[in-house]
């Protein structure tokens, strides 16, 4: 299948073009808006990219290596990020991570048969104070699992819902 | 002028310099991977750490600031320093791992950080001898690891390119080769693929490394991660012996060494040349050593009922002798070779001087096409500015057509004008032709006699390359007739200096029955009672540079020094692009 930019994309890589002195750190906006369009940044995709802004294909092979958010394979509609790094781990990450498996009916790093979700278990988010997290999609965050709130959330997306954005406070010191 | 203290001495400077590249002009030494003098620094191995620090100065009154022993105070940067991209400043003071422990510390922790995911497959990888992590590892390194895990495993023997084979586990990430591809090739064929532990050099996905300066990024890379798809295994670097020479497949006479194994050429690198090549060489011209190794013409054939058989020197001389008295003058035609040295035409001409025939003539090899920008011209004939430098006259294809079809007896020396297709094999029919090669081809097997000559890597002799250049070669492969432990100008191996006929690996096979092309003039003058006596391209290269105005001042060893002379050549006659 060819991959193709539409009219308006072009327009917007015209747009972040103009932001910088060079055409190179376009690399990574660019990146963007292809995975915005075609879910994923396969070979093909970057190909398609380093043609539309006339870099090096290796260049842009490169740069999406990188970076794990840019998905260098087809993905599910939805990405669940389980984290099991130390924090989230000690409070029942892999409890999640397992309940999710056993009832999307996936292992870690898969892609439900329908196409709709991709599980799979990272490192740290970054939000242990919230433990246990998952990111849906390189995008929200849901904190403070339980395997009810994760059902909700699976739930939730299956009626092509969002999750909610869930604000959390800091913890408020009386002595600071 | 500024000045800089490093290990305690004080050096002057003048202009930009780096500190690692100023150490290493000053004939020190600094442990360093991903370096490269061509290219840009970008101080991702970390290897070449340094102290440094500045002699505090009075601002108001510009004096050094001295402590209660009198001694100058020094502000050390608040870390240590990698001197690849660090500028050498007025003032500076340097400590590097000669007199600092803690630079020796830090070069040791980071060569031990460097070996935690690198195998240790020295015993079976090519480079081996001659890797600067090997070797630095044992200068700089840790006596073993503490790391105790399994290493990180990434993919080994992938063919990136019809020439490069990668091994990903050995690569340390210094970047040397995918900076090649952007900055010296200027491809953009190579980058750094995924990241930590688990990133290594690749091209696109789906694309081949196909780069025509491809194999310079494995001699540039500083662990056998990059390695040659076609020496791969084929020797180890201690067995070989290194003779300096000139790349012969193109006029742009590229600064190469010839390594050597048992008079077999194993592989050409590229020899550092500012003013030819840099360090670089393009892929083409290391296709050469089969040149010199396959398909040699050994002993003198000759053409009995149609079909050539083996001769002897002897035979060959006197046939010639015979077949140039027997034809009128005019009627001989001898061409010169842009493929062939200076030394060798000059021979082959001073030869056809005394005997009183017309100079020789040539024709330049222009491949159009084969040219870059960079280390390719469109002439492929290593020495046709050396040709125009003799003075012989210059033809184009039909005009040599046209000569050769005058003549009875046509002489060619080195050229492959059938192979070529400045004439066709019909040209010669009903002629006795006589060449002078170095390989079977269609040119050798369309003559009645064929005299086996020399190649570059078996005499040593002069090459004028497109821009005017003169270099020269030196001898790497024995002949029948020399000997590598009494020709003191032969480099030798270890296998050379302590092989002999009874060992396995030394082998009679490998030397070629052929004669420089001056040593046969020799012998034909002498036998045709004409005074002509080369004993080797230096003596004639000194006579050159005495008879010829073109090459004054040129001599072997004002070519060593200077690597190589500019000669000054008629730019319109040049085809360099």
């Amino acid at each position: 299948m060819a991959y193709e930019f539409t009219k308006e994309d072009l327009r917007e890589i015209e747009k972040i073009k103009a932001k910088y002195p060079e055409v190179m750190p376009a690399t990574l906006p660019t990146l963007w808006v292809a995975q915005r369009r075609f879910g994923h940044v396969e070979p093909e995709v970057q190909r398609l990219v380093a043609e539309t802004l006339g870099l090096p294909e290796a260049h842009v092979h490169g740069v999406a290596n990188f970076y794990t958010q840019y998905y260098k394979e087809k993905k599910g509609k939805h990405v669940l990020d389980v984290c099991t790094c130390l924090s989230c781990q000690l409070c029942g990450g892999y409890e999640i991570l397992h309940h999710l498996e056993e009832t999307l009916g996936i292992k870690a790093g898969d892609t439900t048969e329908d196409g709709t979700f991709t599980l799979n278990q990272v490192e740290c988010l970054g939000a242990c104070g919230y433990a246990p997290m998952l990111q849906v999609t390189n995008d929200k965050y849901v904190n403070h699992l339980t395997k009810e709130k994760a059902d909700e959330l699976v739930d939730k997306l299956k009626n092509g819902e969002e999750p909610d954005y869930e604000q959390m406070k800091m913890p408020q010191h009386k002595n600071i | 002028m500024p000045e800089i203290f490093i290990d305690g001495h004080r050096y002057e400077f003048e202009g930009d310099h780096k500190v690692l590249q100023f150490i290493q002009d000053l004939g020190k030494e600094v442990p360093f991977f991903c370096y490269h003098p061509s290219m840009t620094a970008p101080a991702n191995c970390r290897q070449c750490m340094v102290k440094a620090g500045q002699y505090m100065k009075d601002r108001e009154t510009g004096e050094y600031e001295v402590d209660e022993n009198g001694e100058r105070v020094i502000r050390w940067f608040p870390k240590l320093q990698t001197s690849c991209n660090l500028m050498a400043a007025d003032g500076m003071v340097i400590l590097t791992q000669e007199t600092d422990e803690l630079v020796q510390r830090a070069q040791k922790d980071n060569l031990e950080l460097i070996l935690i995911n690198h195998p240790l497959d020295c015993p079976i990888c090519d480079q081996a001898g001659e890797c600067p992590l090997q070797i630095q590892t044992y200068k700089y390194g840790p006596e073993g690891s503490r790391f105790e895990v399994k290493k990180v495993h990434k993919p080994k023997r992938i063919q990136l390119g019809p020439r490069v084979v990668l091994d990903a586990e050995r690569c340390i990430n210094c970047t040397r080769c995918t900076r090649f591809t952007q900055e010296i090739s200027k491809t953009d064929q190579l980058t750094i693929t995924s990241r930590g532990d688990k990133n290594y050099p690749t091209t696109a996905p789906g694309r081949e490394f196909d780069d025509p300066y491809s194999l310079n990024t494995v001699d540039i890379c500083p662990v056998g991660a990059l390695t040659s798809a076609d020496f791969r295994f084929k020797a180890r670097v201690w067995e070989m012996n290194q003779t300096p020479s000139i790349d012969i497949t193109n006029g742009k006479g590229t600064n190469i060494d010839l390594w050597t194994r048992d008079n077999l050429i194993l592989r050409v690198t590229p020899r550092f040349n500012a003013e030819v090549n840099d360090h670089w060489m393009p892929d083409a011209g290391r296709e050469a050593y089969k040149i010199f190794n396959e398909n040699r013409i050994s002993r003198p054939q000759q053409k009995l009922d149609g079909e050539q058989i083996l001769s002897s020197w002897n035979n060959a001389i006197a046939t010639l002798s015979e077949e140039i008295a027997a034809t009128d003058n005019s009627k001989i035609v001898v061409i010169a070779s842009p493929h062939a040295s200076v030394e060798e035409n000059y021979a082959l001409s001073k030869y056809t001087n005394l005997l009183g025939l017309n100079q020789p003539v040539f024709t330049p090899h222009i491949e159009e096409g084969t040219g870059d920008d960079f280390l390719l011209s469109d002439d492929v004939a290593p020495n046709a500015n050396g040709c125009r430098l003799l003075g012989f006259t210059e033809l184009d294809k039909a005009s040599i057509k046209k000569e050769i079809k005058k003549a009875e007896l046509v002489v060619i020396l080195h050229d492959n004008l059938i192979d070529r297709e400045v004439i066709a094999a019909d040209d010669l029919k009903e002629k006795f032709v006589v060449v002078f090669a170095t390989n079977n081809s269609d040119t050798s097997k369309a003559a009645d006699l064929v005299i086996p000559i020399t190649t570059a890597a078996e005499h040593a002799a002069s090459y004028v390359n497109v821009d005017g250049r003169i270099q020269r070669t030196y001898r790497a492969k024995e002949t029948k007739y020399t000997e590598r432990r009494l020709d003191l100008e032969m480099s030798e191996g270890r296998l050379d200096r302590y092989g002999t006929n009874f060992d396995n690996w030394v082998t009679e096979d490998n030397k070629i029955d052929c004669l420089p092309v001056w040593k046969f003039i020799n012998r034909i003058s002498e036998h045709s009672g004409l005074e002509c006596n080369f004993n080797d391209g230096r003596e004639i290269m000194d006579e050159i540079a005495s008879t010829l105005d073109s090459f004054t001042g040129v001599s072997y060893a004002a070519m060593d020094e200077q690597a190589g002379i500019q000669l000054s050549i008629k730019k319109e006659t040049s085809t360099s692009k």
